[in-house]
């Protein structure tokens, strides 16, 4: 047993499930038998990615491993690392990084690839035989050499191999330094273990570093955690209002424009980072929708969701972040190319996978709001940074913000509601525990208002259009202005219902000015009209006003009458000219700026002119080009037909399941179809596997086979992509 | 969650809810570091600024005492974010230490590297330092104290002041309480002033302000520089000092127009401050004409530009500035705590009016229909003069003949902006006016008649909104104002603010034409008010004419 597929056959069942346990990516889709698992489990993605969920101990036992020649003992690892490491080597070769052969410990062929030339900063094997005691006596010079070496990377360059220095020669002649070109020498791996005492790393870090950080009282954390949970939900809420009123456009790369965010966050009152949060928040958790003007507005789910109890509607927002791979932190970092919010750009592989590891650590540490230096190398040593880690330690830091303001913590450290969130446990404690909500306000005299404590949902509702916000967060002030009262106006409120509404919602008696600021408004509003019309008709004669009103020929006008002189009408200026010439007035025309237009009357288009595209002629080829074009489709027919035949032969006589390229798939189905034939078609299920079957075609069908199967008798779809080949029965 | 009177907002405003049982308490101890923005009859808002926490620091406070304070009487749970900021803005204080040095003179001492480089490395600091003494120390010329402080606060990392005050010239000087008491919270300010060095008391108008600025004269026990608005006021002061305190006659000089004695304690108006002559400020030298201990700027809000400016390079002198409102139109107010100092005293006027300090006021705005003509001209005046067409119509004048008439027997000030409205209303109603061309001796003697009740009602223009003392005006018409300013409004009103022997309440009465910017302007000038607590009732001017008020 010396391969890998062999490890794999001799292996019981729960080894294996072990293995796919830890590294998924083996069974989806499944393969169809071990030869092809093996293959899949030494291939470079699949390795590195079970290389990305080590920790940075375990890595550094792979490292030790594959600095070895193979096959190697359990005890040459300890013996290079520390005799911790033993219990890692099970966990690898759990894993599949590390195989037991009959002749000792072996790699995955491709491991060695994938961690790189020099793993651990060690340079290739010594060919030679090496007197390694006389490094003990080296010179001065070769020793500062050596320094520069030991810990990697094991590569220098000199000046010339043919002449180098004395402690470089001194080095060369006893091969413990090896020219790898003409300027360039490398250190060989048992020297540099050698010098590194007989180890591999300068530190073996067997255990996690200890997260150390601000040391929080539960019933602070959770006071804290609740005032965030009510924040959030009121951001979104807030946000999602504001969208109703006034739709933000989306950007034509996709996304929220700087300046929309920057509306926002001053209508939140919070900064860009966490109002990009929020969109994203709320664009996760589908409660907005861009539809197809590219208008960003809320979804008919906010709906749904603004009638859900809080602990639901901040469960369904906490459950969206959690599993996203969009990081929103990424809009508006400083020094960084800008990214738009609810924009293409903000997916990120390892998001998701650097958000769940940090709530679990916060999870393990509970209690603590860590210190961020701290968190970052507890966090280097279990994903030390590797394939795909870009950006760990700020997205780590996004997730301990986003943690904060989504309420999942409080003071930095994970809340009650957070730990219950995480284990999927029930929420309605948040239900009892948020601050209750109050339906009455203050009024004062300096015309602001006062809300005590989270509002009702309408009563806020209400106040949000007769007043403005001044202040927000527990409670909530609001402030009256001659504007305010005429936007509530304007949403069709009169004087008398914003002032019963007041006064019934205020604890506090209405103050006077408030009531005649409200009067002196509604008196005014309105008292300006403004509209459209297309055309007007003045006279300073109102008799003859008089008379084009009751006028019944002009009645197809549709004139109105909007003071004693003045009458519009929403045709043309032109259109009604003609109508009165014909009903025989002798109209002037106006310009807009009051001057009479009379002279020639010449029709200009107001449109700026678009003459149409020219569309170019199509050249003809020339006669050869033609003719080669057509030898090579010949020859090309020819040869796949060729091929096709042979496969179909060698096929048939392997008794394989046939096997055509896609076009020919499709040309023998359109074939069979017209002939009423049976065929033997291979057919891949939803994982891939490919199995076999024979079917009678009936027709072609949006990307679809209509056959009946004769295994079963039905008639059933088959979709074309998914058939590998196709044969006459 | 507690049922705390104090709701802190993640702008970091604080509402204090002042019907709770514990808002007393509550309000004392968040008086230290944060700043009373409004107090209005229900619930007070303070804010929490950086100056506020500094001032907290300087005074002794930490961050852990603020932020317990806040967790204490809050009644929701307190915004993370604003517990995080307030432990970094108080954690910035003190980095940065200004002493003074046997050898180097005054220096710039840093127990962090890093922000003495930063803050060196700033454009506004450069010219004001002087040589590097070593990797934390650096000189600062002596001149520019107070720009340093300035331009560091700007920076974020405010300097600790240990360089320490100059005492002056000795001076005996002591409070004489032989007929009257200090009152406890103009101890309180005085106090207040004294422990933090300099800085800014604000009191409310006719709350005593010049008592306090006596006994801050008895802390210092040395030679004091007065500055007020104008003449009439520094007799006052004049008065005062003579009646409260040991100094007498000829310990006090008047720096003014009129007369230039330069006394132990001298009184200087800002006019003859500020007055060029060969375009050079020729009266600046008197800051250097002796070794003064104390300086004093009554209305502080009115300090002008070319003070400011000398204002700085005194810093080592102890100042004290006294307001009742220290609101600037023009956004000073920076400045104001900057050079001067920071706010040392604060307290609503309507906690005063409540211990019976200051005489409760009515606040009225009555408000005038046009007639069609002045409609009329009102519409097609030039934008310039819209204000003043509206502000000086013919119909405001009936209104306060009738108010007048109404009030007859009490002590009446009529006052406006525009000067032929108000020698028109003084034509009409036969009472004297008192204008900026009225000599001082006349004016003096006219306020003199009104104090004594020879004479019942005076028509007032702007000269009179300041510091004049009138103990027994109980009522105010205003007829016409500079524009939207709030500080004029508060201050017009504090002319009748003083307890009146008969415990009667005051009225101050505003006149507003309806449906013109003069009401818009109203309503931005009663905003000070309104944020203190006091209510304005809106009557239409029928009422007055009917007698239905």
């Amino acid at each position: 047993m010396r391969s890998f597929s062999d490890y794999l056959r001799s292996v019981d069942d729960a080894a294996l499930l072990t293995l796919f346990t830890k590294r998924p990516d083996l069974v989806i889709p499944v393969p169809p038998d071990v030869a092809s698992l093996a293959v899949r489990a030494c291939s470079p993605p699949s390795l590195a990615r079970a290389i990305d969920s080590l920790n940075q101990w375990q890595f550094q036992v792979l490292e030790a491993a594959v600095s070895l020649n193979e096959p190697f003992s359990t005890k040459s690892v300890v013996g290079l690392t520390h005799k911790a490491s033993a219990a890692v080597l099970e966990d690898l070769i759990a894993m599949g990084l590390i195989y037991p052969a009959n002749d000792g410990m072996r790699l995955p062929s491709q491991l060695r690839d994938v961690l790189g030339n020099e793993p651990a900063g060690l340079g290739p094997a010594s060919l030679a035989k090496l007197k390694l005691s006389e490094l003990d006596d080296a010179p001065a010079e070769a020793r500062r050499t050596l320094e520069r070496l030991v810990w990697g990377p094991p590569r220098g360059s000199v000046g010339d191999i043919k002449n180098p220095g004395p402690g470089v020669a001194w080095l060369l002649e006893r091969k413990f330094l090896v020219p790898l070109d003409q300027r360039t020498v490398v250190l060989p791996r048992e020297v540099a273990i050698y010098l590194r005492g007989g180890k591999i790393h300068k530190e073996n870090l067997v255990d996690a570093p200890q997260l150390v950080g601000a040391v929080r009282n539960k019933d602070q954390i959770n006071l804290a955690s609740i005032a965030n949970i009510s924040t959030v939900l009121r951001w979104v809420e807030e946000l999602l209002n504001f969208w109703a009123e006034e739709p933000a456009d989306a950007l034509r790369a996709g996304g929220l424009g700087v300046r929309d965010l920057k509306i926002i966050s001053n209508h939140l009152g919070v900064d860009e980072s966490c109002t990009a949060f929020i969109t994203e928040l709320a664009y996760l958790s589908s409660l907005i929708s861009i539809d197809s003007d590219d208008r960003i507005m809320p979804s008919n789910k906010f709906d749904v969701w603004l009638m859900q109890t809080p602990a639901d509607r901040w469960q369904a927002l906490t459950s969206a972040w959690l599993i996203t791979s969009r990081a929103s932190g990424l809009v508006g970092r400083a020094d960084a190319k800008n990214v738009a919010a609810l924009g293409p750009e903000l997916d990120r592989v390892n998001a998701a996978r650097v958000r769940a590891l940090t709530l679990s650590i916060l999870k393990e540490n509970q209690g603590i709001a860590p210190d961020i230096n701290s968190f970052n190398s507890l966090l280097a040593w279990r994903a030390p940074v590797r394939r795909n880690s870009s950006m760990q330690e700020e997205l780590a830091s996004w997730t301990l913000r986003e943690s904060e303001w989504l309420g999942l913590t409080g003071q930095g450290a994970l809340s009650a509601y957070g730990i219950a969130f995480l284990e999927g446990a029930e929420l309605s404690l948040i239900n009892a525990d948020l601050p209750k909500t109050v339906d009455h306000i203050l009024i004062q005299s300096d015309n602001t208002a006062i809300a005590p404590g989270p509002l009702e949902h309408e009563v806020s509702q209400e106040l949000a259009i007769m007043a403005e916000i001044e202040s927000r967060g527990g409670a909530t002030v609001y402030r009256f202005t001659e504007a305010t009262i005429r936007r509530a106006l304007d949403h069709g409120k009169t004087g008398e219902e914003i002032k019963a509404f007041l006064s019934k919602t205020s604890k506090t008696p209405m103050p006077q000015p408030l009531e005649y600021l409200i009067a002196d408004v509604s008196k005014k509003h309105g008292k300006l009209r403004v509209g459209n019309t297309s055309s007007f008709i003045r006279c300073e004669d109102t008799a003859l006003i008089a008379q084009i009103m009751n006028d019944k020929k002009l009645d197809v006008l549709a004139l109105r009458r909007i003071a004693p002189e003045v009458i519009v009408c929403n045709h043309d200026s032109v259109d009604v000219m003609r109508v009165l010439r014909e009903s025989g007035y002798l109209p002037a025309a106006e310009s807009a700026n009051g001057l009479i237009l009379t002279g020639k009357h010449a029709n200009r288009a107001l449109a700026k002119p678009r003459p149409p595209r020219i569309v170019g002629e199509i050249e003809v080829p020339d006669i050869d080009m033609l003719n080669s074009a057509i030898r090579v489709i010949r020859t090309g027919e020819k040869s796949s037909h060729k091929q096709a035949h042979l496969r179909q032969v060698a096929n048939e006589a392997l008794g394989a399941l046939p096997r055509s390229t896609a076009n020919e798939t499709m040309d023998l189905i359109n074939k069979y179809i017209l002939e009423e034939k049976s065929l033997s078609i291979g057919y891949a299920d939803n994982n891939g596997a490919v199995t076999h079957r024979i079917i009678d075609p009936i027709r072609v069908s949006a990307g679809a086979l209509i056959a009946r199967d004769h295994a079963t008798g039905e008639v059933q779809s088959f979709r074309i992509p998914r058939i590998t080949g196709v044969a006459a029965l | 969650m507690t049922d705390g009177p104090l709701i802190v907002q993640s702008d970091k405003t604080l509402l204090l809810d002042i019907d709770h049982p514990l808002s007393t308490e509550c309000r004392r101890a968040i008086a230290p570091f944060a700043e009373l923005e409004r107090s209005p009859e229900h619930i007070h808002t303070y804010r929490l600024t950086p100056l506020g926490l500094w001032n907290a620091r300087a005074a002794g406070h930490d961050a852990e005492q603020v932020i317990d304070t806040l967790i204490k009487y809050s009644r929701y749970a307190v915004p993370h974010s604003i517990l995080i900021d307030v432990a970094e803005t108080m954690s910035r204080y003190g980095r940065l230490r200004l002493e003074a040095d046997p050898v180097h003179g005054l220096i710039l001492v840093t127990t962090d590297t890093a922000v003495l480089e930063e803050v060196i490395r700033a454009r506004k600091i450069q010219p004001l330092l002087g040589a590097r003494i070593d990797a934390q120390t650096i000189a600062v010329l002596p001149s520019q104290r107070g720009q340093i402080k300035q331009s560091l606060l700007r920076l974020g990392w405010p300097a600790e002041d240990f360089a320490g005050y100059v005492d002056g010239q000795a001076h005996a000087i002591d409070l004489v309480q032989s007929d009257w008491k200090i009152r406890p919270y103009q101890e309180l300010a005085a106090e207040g002033f004294w422990h933090g060095g300099s800085g800014v008391v604000v009191l409310p108008c006719g709350a005593g302000k010049t008592i306090v600025g006596a006994a801050a004269m008895a802390h210092a026990k040395a030679t004091t520089l007065i500055l007020v608005t104008n003449t009439i006021a520094a007799r006052q002061w004049r008065e005062e000092l003579l009646k409260r305190t040991t100094l007498n006659e000829d310990e006090i000089g008047e720096y003014s127009g009129a007369k230039k004695e330069i006394r132990p304690v001298t009184i200087a108006t800002y006019q003859v401050m500020t007055k060029k002559k060969n375009g050079v400020y020729a009266h600046l030298d008197l800051f250097d004409s002796y070794d003064w201990g104390l300086i004093i700027y009554d209305e502080v809000h009115l300090l002008p530009a070319p003070i400011f400016r000398f204002t700085a390079d005194i810093q080592s002198r102890r100042r004290l500035g006294l307001t009742a409102t220290l609101v600037r139109e023009d956004g000073m107010e920076g400045e104001v705590f900057s050079l001067i100092g920071p706010k040392r005293f604060d307290v609503p006027w309507k906690e005063i009016e409540s211990q019976g300090y200051i005489a409760p006021a009515e606040c009225i705005e009555v408000r005038v229909n046009l007639t069609e003509n002045e409609r009329l001209m009102y519409a097609t005046a030039e934008p310039e003069n819209r204000y003043r067409t509206c502000a000086t119509t013919r119909t405001k004048r009936d209104v306060v003949e009738a108010l007048v008439e109404k009030h007859s027997g009490e002590q009446i000030l009529v006052i406006g902006q525009y000067i032929d409205q108000l020698d028109e209303l003084s034509e009409v109603l036969g009472v004297p006016l008192i204008k900026g061309d009225t000599p001082v001796k006349e004016r003096e003697v006219l306020f003199n008649k009104f104090r004594t009740g020879e004479i019942t009602c005076l028509v007032v223009s702007k000269v009179a909104n300041f510091s004049i003392d009138l103990p027994d005006a109980t009522i105010a018409i205003q007829v016409s104002g500079a524009f939207g300013s709030r500080q004029e409004e508060a201050q017009r009103l504090g002319r009748i603010l003083r307890p009146k022997s008969d415990g009667r309440g005051a009225k101050f009465y505003s006149v507003i034409s309806r449906d013109t910017i003069d009401q818009d302007f109203a309503q931005n000038r009663q905003r000070f008010l309104a944020e203190q607590g006091y209510s304005y009732k809106i009557i239409d001017a029928d009422d007055v004419f009917q007698g239905k008020i």
